[in-house]
């Protein structure tokens, strides 16, 4: 089965979710709890006007590995399964993202394309931002660059974890059982 | 100047030619000054441990010259190699910017340069330099791709023969060989590495190599490996 890219929620489903968005990250409660958010009024101001606000139902992919990196989704609501995918389609469960986390870091940052797949776990709220907005955005607001070097630097933490287990921890019989 | 080990030490980032090629260096003049002045030039020789897996994060790591044996290890002793850092890299990154402890083991093996930058020194200068932290965004991005590479590779690999297929087909692609009908590699690493590179044992490789050559899909001559069958290898490597 191949997975859709589905960035705009059917007209139902918005109509329940609509009071809950929050237009601006300058009236978000939880941006203080959020690595990434938790930026100067400056930053955050830059941040606010280059991002687009979805709501997305469940199993809506966001990216998918192979696909070129147009952007960066932050997760503001909801949970993502991030995953790899071998050519025959079995899939391999890297992590479940939760919000206040950035997807599509590495590759927007690279220009390559994304290295795994992203699928929305809940009905979820996501912030868009293009990649030449946030490379301009990065460029201009140090503190925002920082907080994107912390937080590939535990992505990457996370990502060798997920390699000891796998190529270290338990025989390929059970590591077979394991892929979905 | 000349090193015990026989390497030529560039002495000075501001002077150092192969800086614009490398990912890292390519800093304004303002930021390698403030670089240089918190830098340490050392040399290793071969089969040195710059940091050890599960080790305090001391600081960063750029490889100036040689190359460096990434690897992860399992509590009962079996090795992983993630990675054969080039110059250019920097090597216990992740691990200086978040604190946590390195979460694998550089060794070198070739003689090597290597500029070392303590902890704190490092985060005032990143804080300091928004062009370095761009750099430094960029580098664990490839880090991370890599990863994920790793992990697809070793998770979701049938066999053996697959993961040194790929293994194979990844090294041919590099040094300008990568359109050719027949591509030429160097095996700088001996059949125990290349186990470790791909998670089986140092005999499944022998065997699997002794295939190879069998049904012409590669040839050996001396350390440099022809692949005369790019088709038959892509096949295994995908598993067809």
């Amino acid at each position: 089965m191949t997975p859709i890219t589905v960035l705009f929620p059917v007209e139902d489903y918005l109509a329940g979710m609509e009071s809950a968005i929050q237009q601006s990250c300058l009236n978000c409660a939880l941006r203080p709890d959020r690595l990434f958010c938790d930026l100067p009024t400056s930053a955050l101001t830059a941040f606010n006007d280059v991002k687009s606000n979805l709501v997305c139902p469940r199993n809506t992919v966001l990216f998918r590995e192979g696909q070129p990196a147009r952007g960066v989704f932050v997760l503001c609501e909801g949970r993502a399964k991030i995953s790899v995918c071998s050519e025959s389609g079995k899939r391999l469960t890297l992590r479940v993202a939760v919000p206040g986390e950035v997807l599509g870091l590495s590759a927007a940052l690279s220009g390559t394309a994304h290295e795994v797949t992203a699928e929305l776990l809940d009905n979820a709220r996501v912030g868009l931002v293009k990649r030449k907005d946030l490379l301009s955005f990065l460029r201009e607001h140090r503190e925002a660059c920082l907080h994107v070097v912390t937080l590939l630097s535990q992505d990457l933490h996370i990502a060798y974890d997920r390699v000891r287990s796998v190529g270290l921890g338990r025989n390929r019989r059970v590591r077979n059982a394991r892929a979905s | 100047m000349l090193s015990p080990y026989g390497l030529d030490i560039i002495e000075s980032c501001l002077t150092c030619k192969m800086r614009a090629e490398r990912l890292f260096c390519d800093l304004p003049t303002s930021a390698l000054q403030s670089f240089e002045s918190i830098k340490y030039a050392t040399a290793y020789p071969k089969g040195a441990v710059l940091f050890v897996e599960g080790q305090a994060p001391r600081g960063i790591f750029v490889l100036c010259k040689g190359r460096v044996k990434l690897s992860i290890c399992a509590t009962d002793g079996k090795t992983l190699i993630l990675k054969i850092a080039e110059p250019g890299e920097v090597l216990g990154l992740s691990a200086t910017v978040s604190g946590k402890p390195y979460e694998l083991t550089s060794e070198t093996i070739d003689p090597c340069q290597v500029n070392f930058v303590k902890r704190e020194d490092f985060l005032r200068f990143l804080r300091e330099h928004s062009d370095a932290c761009f750099k430094v965004a960029e580098q664990l991005s490839e880090k991370y791709n890599n990863a994920c590479h790793e992990v697809r590779s070793l998770g979701l690999s049938h066999s053996a023969g697959e993961k040194l297929a790929k293994l194979l087909l990844e090294w041919s692609s590099k040094n300008g060989e990568a359109n050719k009908q027949e591509p030429r590699l160097k095996l700088a690493l001996t059949h125990e590495e290349i186990a470790q590179m791909i998670g089986t044992s140092r005999e499944t490789v022998t065997r699997l190599f002794a295939d190879l050559k069998k049904r012409q899909i590669v040839q050996a001559k001396g350390s440099t490996l022809v692949i005369r069958n790019k088709v038959a290898l892509k096949a295994m490597a995908t598993n067809n």
